[in-house]
């Protein structure tokens, strides 16, 4: 019985060929957007699941009044929880920024700028599961000790033996040695934690080391700048460990912030719902669910066309069914055979998305920015379900076509009796529209998504980007002469006639700010007040010029303001939005009136016109400008024209003045592009989307076209013997599908509004969706609908009568 | 064999009904050869097709085999259907994607023959029909009579009890007509029972007894021999 399934569902595919080939291909992109939907989630999933000790680890995540939780934590909490907690039996904390530096080899041979890097606790290596290549991972409980990953070990030594050689680190630490002790294997997309060089956290806690940053202090309980890890031996009662926790921080913490403690578990980190995650990587749950939606739907396109051709070639086939029932076939027979045939075509499908992922595979990594191949889905168990899903759809999708013809008379099936039944025909008819309706809705997001991102890119920012670059500034070889070195670096620049303006600062817009801090008041202010957050730039005297951000009242800094020491200084300028939140009316007041930062006085001598310090998706932030003389960016505009050479120029005079470090350069404009990133990907997928969508939903039009047409053949030929014209008959057979697509426009527009609207309200600024967006997508559509039906009713149209009459 | 008491079939539209089987009764012998005539609308082809337990009446009684079966569902009528019934029609109906031996084949495959045991059959067949030869063709392939014998090759395959043939002869020239008849007169006197309807004078000549219908109703009865 199975054979003879087989066998004429095998002889079905390759009989109706336009049939066949449309379900297969509209399967196949279907499957082939599930399958890197799967990929993707199964990579996803197995984030951080390594870890050997997965199921009691946790990290500690601060919560604050508002409900918002970060991870960084005071350093000393540590230490005092694992005395006072009893199921807590061990930490390890870590930090991420504050190691940030340059890192050479002996004899600055070799230095590069190193941005993951970080101090770690001396257990790191028994405590999480990063697997060694060299060395021991006790060795790591000591001070100087570096271990390096396996690439950023080929990277500064290329084939030699790292263990045992030095590393010199500069950071804001100072200058300082550390010996290899470890080679670890790389720590690769599927963790959270990813560093290529750790060293020891031992080494900080030498107050000597700090380069007086007392903050940085271990013991600390005021500076939170570390993530902490624990393992616990009990972990039933999470809640009332949190509750200790919290009751150790508000015993201990000096100052009262009401900031709770909360233990997110390891296996969570990553595709954590409910805590607002920084320590996420690109992967999120909220990207997952888009994509899954995503893709179903696509998938479920696919399933509808089969479903819509095979009831309209359930005419065509009711003869064969009903001898089958003659001689014995029964319901049951019937719809095993329609299921084999999905089945198979599902399957043939299925090989050609095979084809397809290995196709598009770069593409789509493109997209999402991740490694990803056709064996990542293998890796996990995510396969399982993806298969059960793909099964099921076949399986569903033939069905319902099976038990609808399985369901008719002999008699009449025999007989051809069978016409479309009105039931059928509302059941396709109301596939076709929520086909359309999904394609539409795609587009229309496709759109606003465009549009937003063209907004964002192209809106004023306040500040001009053109010709910008920014330089990072020097970090080694801080000692005596480094000062003299930077005027002489800078009055060379100023020589440099391709050089239009230029400035050092510590913050540069597309950047992040220095620091955000509260404790502003001035004499109006009222309680609570002083909670509120600024962010503070550290500028020198060139910088809004350099900028081109206006002044809206008041005056710029002095270069001798900029030379004030930083406790000393007690000017600052700050933004419209700063000026409007520490609650002045206007410059005027603002510019006479002194405030407080906790004890210290402040003279604000300068209003700076509101710009976009960060990307568009951030509102603007209230801005405290601070005068100091820092080299962390320096900033230079160019004429136009010939950037590789002028570059290079000041490359040769930067590291004429500040050997050792690495020059290392990129355009604001381009930083700020950076920050769409997100919302270029998006883009990318629902292009991708709407456009598989779509095709696939007009291969079923097509299909249904085709039907249609041949089941009106001798209609047609009638109506022209009558005298109907080629375009009379063109509207006929379009009418009746045209006015699907209008519904599923109808349907559409409100979904789409809907769900953008959604996704607009997370930007801070946002263009208003204008009407036209909904009425070029339904046009959109309504075209490529009409284009795909045009084809069978023209040729239907123009066949010759004759011919089509004598059919029957 | 059979044996209906008036019974009754009535077609329903939306404003009218009409009567197809108006109160019929008829009684048919294991290995008789019953003829069916009557005028275009008369209810010939419904009897049958009600005999054959393809279509279900509205009143009355139907013994088959002395079992009651007129309150039969679908599956226990398609469960009689392939083991005691044999169609054959006028206009074939093979299964165009199959090939001749696989349309022959397909009852056996209902009836969950063994594959071995199912090949002995559909050649035995094949080869009574004389068609053994086409066995790998299509039925697009075939002439009108070759594919008519093999629908009553398909028909015999399982050795039913009774063959239903609706004009069989319908759709063919007059010496395709004859060996089909000669092949149901075969069929007949290897015990058979035969129910055909006719409007050929001719091929009615072939069987023992014929039953002429009017509106419905059964209105004479002619013993041939």
């Amino acid at each position: 019985m199975f054979r003879n399934h087989i066998k004429i569902a095998f002889r079905n595919v390759f009989r109706n060929k336009v049939n066949s080939i449309i379900n297969i291909v509209g399967l196949a992109i279907g499957i082939a957007a599930y399958l890197f939907l799967l990929q993707y989630i199964t990579i996803e999933k197995s984030v951080n699941q390594f870890h050997t000790d997965i199921s009691s680890t946790y990290r500690i995540m601060n919560e604050g009044p508002d409900g918002k939780t970060w991870p960084q934590v005071e350093p000393g909490w540590a230490p005092l929880i694992k005395q006072r907690v009893p199921e807590v039996q061990d930490y390890c904390r870590f930090e991420e920024g504050v190691c940030q530096g340059i890192v050479t080899t002996d004899g600055n041979a070799t230095s590069y700028r190193e941005k993951a890097i970080g101090y770690a606790e001396g257990n790191f290596f028994d405590f999480f599961t990063f697997p060694l290549v060299a060395g021991n991972a006790k060795s790591f409980n000591a001070s100087q000790v570096v271990f390096i990953s396996k690439s950023t070990s080929q990277k500064y030594f290329g084939t030699q033996d790292a263990l045992g050689k030095v590393l010199t680190l500069n950071n804001q630490f100072g200058v300082m040695p550390f010996t290899i002790k470890g080679v670890y294997e790389d720590m690769k997309d599927n963790s959270d934690i990813r560093y290529d060089m750790l060293f020891s956290l031992e080494t900080i806690k030498n107050p000597a080391n700090l380069n007086e940053n007392s903050w940085a202090e271990l013991g600390n309980l005021n500076s939170q700048y570390i993530y902490t890890y624990l393992k616990l031996s009990n972990t039933q009662n999470i809640v009332t460990t949190q509750n200790k926790l919290t009751a150790l921080r508000t015993e201990l913490k000096p100052d009262k912030d009401g900031v709770k403690f909360k233990l997110q578990p390891l296996a969570n980190i990553h595709l954590g719902t409910s805590l607002n995650d920084t320590f996420q990587t690109t992967g999120n749950l909220k990207y997952i669910y888009l994509l899954t939606g995503i893709s179903m739907l696509i998938l479920v396109i696919a399933w509808f066309n089969y479903i819509n051709l095979a009831t309209a070639n359930a005419i065509k086939r009711a003869g064969e069914i009903g001898v089958r029932k003659v001689i014995g076939a029964s319901r049951f027979n019937i719809i095993y055979q329609f299921v084999i045939e999905s089945l198979l075509l599902n399957g043939l499908g299925f090989l050609l998305a095979i084809v397809l992922v290995l196709l598009f595979q770069p593409v789509f990594n493109t997209i999402i920015n991740r490694s990803l191949s056709i064996q990542s889905i293998t890796s996990g168990t995510a396969w399982i379900s993806g298969l059960a899903i793909l099964i099921s759809g076949a399986f569903i999708s033939g069905f319902y076509p099976a038990f609808t013809l399985s369901k008719y008379n002999p008699v009449d099936t025999i007989k051809g009796k069978i016409k479309s039944t009105t039931k059928g025909l509302l059941l396709r008819k109301s596939l076709v529209v929520s086909q359309f309706t999904i394609s539409t809705v795609l587009i229309i997001a496709t759109f606003i998504i465009y549009m937003q991102l063209h907004y964002m890119q192209s809106e004023a920012l306040g500040v001009n980007t053109q010709q910008l670059i920014v330089i990072s500034g020097p970090d080694a070889g801080k000692d005596s002469t480094f000062k003299n070195r930077s005027i002489g670096f800078e009055a060379q620049l100023a020589q440099q006639n391709f050089i239009k303006a230029f400035c050092f600062s510590g913050s540069v817009p597309s950047g992040w700010y220095n620091f955000t801090t509260g404790g502003f008041t001035q004499p109006g202010s009222k309680k609570g007040d002083e909670l509120k957050s600024y962010s503070f730039a550290i500028i020198g005297d060139k910088f809004l010029n350099t900028y081109e951000i206006k002044l809206k009242a008041g005056r710029n800094f002095t270069p001798q303001e900029c030379n004030v020491s930083w406790n000393e200084n007690s000017k600052v300028m700050v933004n419209e939005t700063a000026l409007k939140q520490l609650g002045f009316n206007n410059a005027e007041e603002a510019l006479s009136t002194k405030i407080q930062w906790d004890e210290r006085e402040l003279e604000i001598i300068g209003i700076v016109s509101d710009y976009h310090h960060t990307s568009l998706q951030n509102a603007i932030d209230p801005i405290i400008f601070y005068p100091q003389n820092n080299s962390a960016h320096i900033s230079v505009r160019l004429t136009p024209d010939n950037f590789p050479k002028k570059i290079a120029q000041i490359e040769s005079l930067f590291k004429a003045a500040f050997s050792g470090n690495p020059f290392e350069y990129s355009f604001v404009d381009d930083n700020y592009n950076k920050s769409y990133i997100s919302e270029t990907q998006y883009g990318n997928i629902f292009t991708a989307a709407s456009l598989c969508a779509i095709f696939i939903a007009c291969l079923g039009l097509f299909g249904l076209a085709t039907f249609t047409v041949e089941s009106r053949v001798k209609e047609i030929g009638i109506r022209k013997v009558l005298g109907a014209s080629v375009n009379n008959i063109v509207t006929l057979l379009s009418k009746d599908f045209m006015i699907l697509v209008l519904v599923a426009l109808i349907i559409a527009t409100p979904i789409g509004y809907y769900l953008m609207n959604k996704w607009l309200k997370d930007f801070a600024y946002r263009i208003e969706i204008p009407a036209w967006i909904f009425i070029v997508a339904g046009m959109l559509a309504l075209l490529v609908a009409a284009l795909t039906i045009s084809y069978q009713s023209i040729r239907a149209a123009i066949a010759n009568p004759a011919l089509s009459i004598r059919t029957d | 064999m059979i044996k209906i008491t008036n019974l009754e079939k009535y077609y329903r539209t939306d404003e009218v009904e009409t009567v197809a089987l108006n109160k019929i009764s008829i009684e048919i012998k294991q290995g008789e050869f019953v003829a069916v005539m009557g005028p275009s609308g008369c209810g010939k082809s419904t009897l049958l097709n009600v005999l054959g337990l393809l279509d279900d009446a509205d009143n009355g009684s139907y013994l088959f085999n002395g079992t009651e079966v007129i309150k039969y569902n679908e599956r226990q009528r398609a469960q009689i259907r392939k083991q005691n019934i044999g169609f054959v029609f006028q206009s074939f109906n093979l299964i165009d994607e199959l090939s001749v031996y696989e349309n022959v084949e397909l009852p056996l495959i209902y009836l969950d023959v063994k594959p071995s045991e199912r090949k002995t059959r559909v050649e035995e067949v094949l080869d009574k029909m004389q068609i053994m030869h086409r066995k790998k063709h299509f039925p697009q392939q075939l002439s009108g009579g070759q594919q008519q014998r093999v629908a009553v090759a398909r028909a015999v395959v399982n050795n039913p009890k009774l063959i239903l043939a609706d004009e069989p002869t319908g759709n063919l020239d007059s010496s395709n007509g004859n060996e089909v008849m000669q092949l149901l007169t075969d069929l007949n006197e290897k015990g058979t029972t035969i129910i055909m309807v006719t409007h050929s004078e001719h091929d009615s000549k072939y069987s023992h007894r014929i039953i002429r219908m009017l509106d419905g109703a059964t209105v004479t009865e002619n013993i041939l021999m």
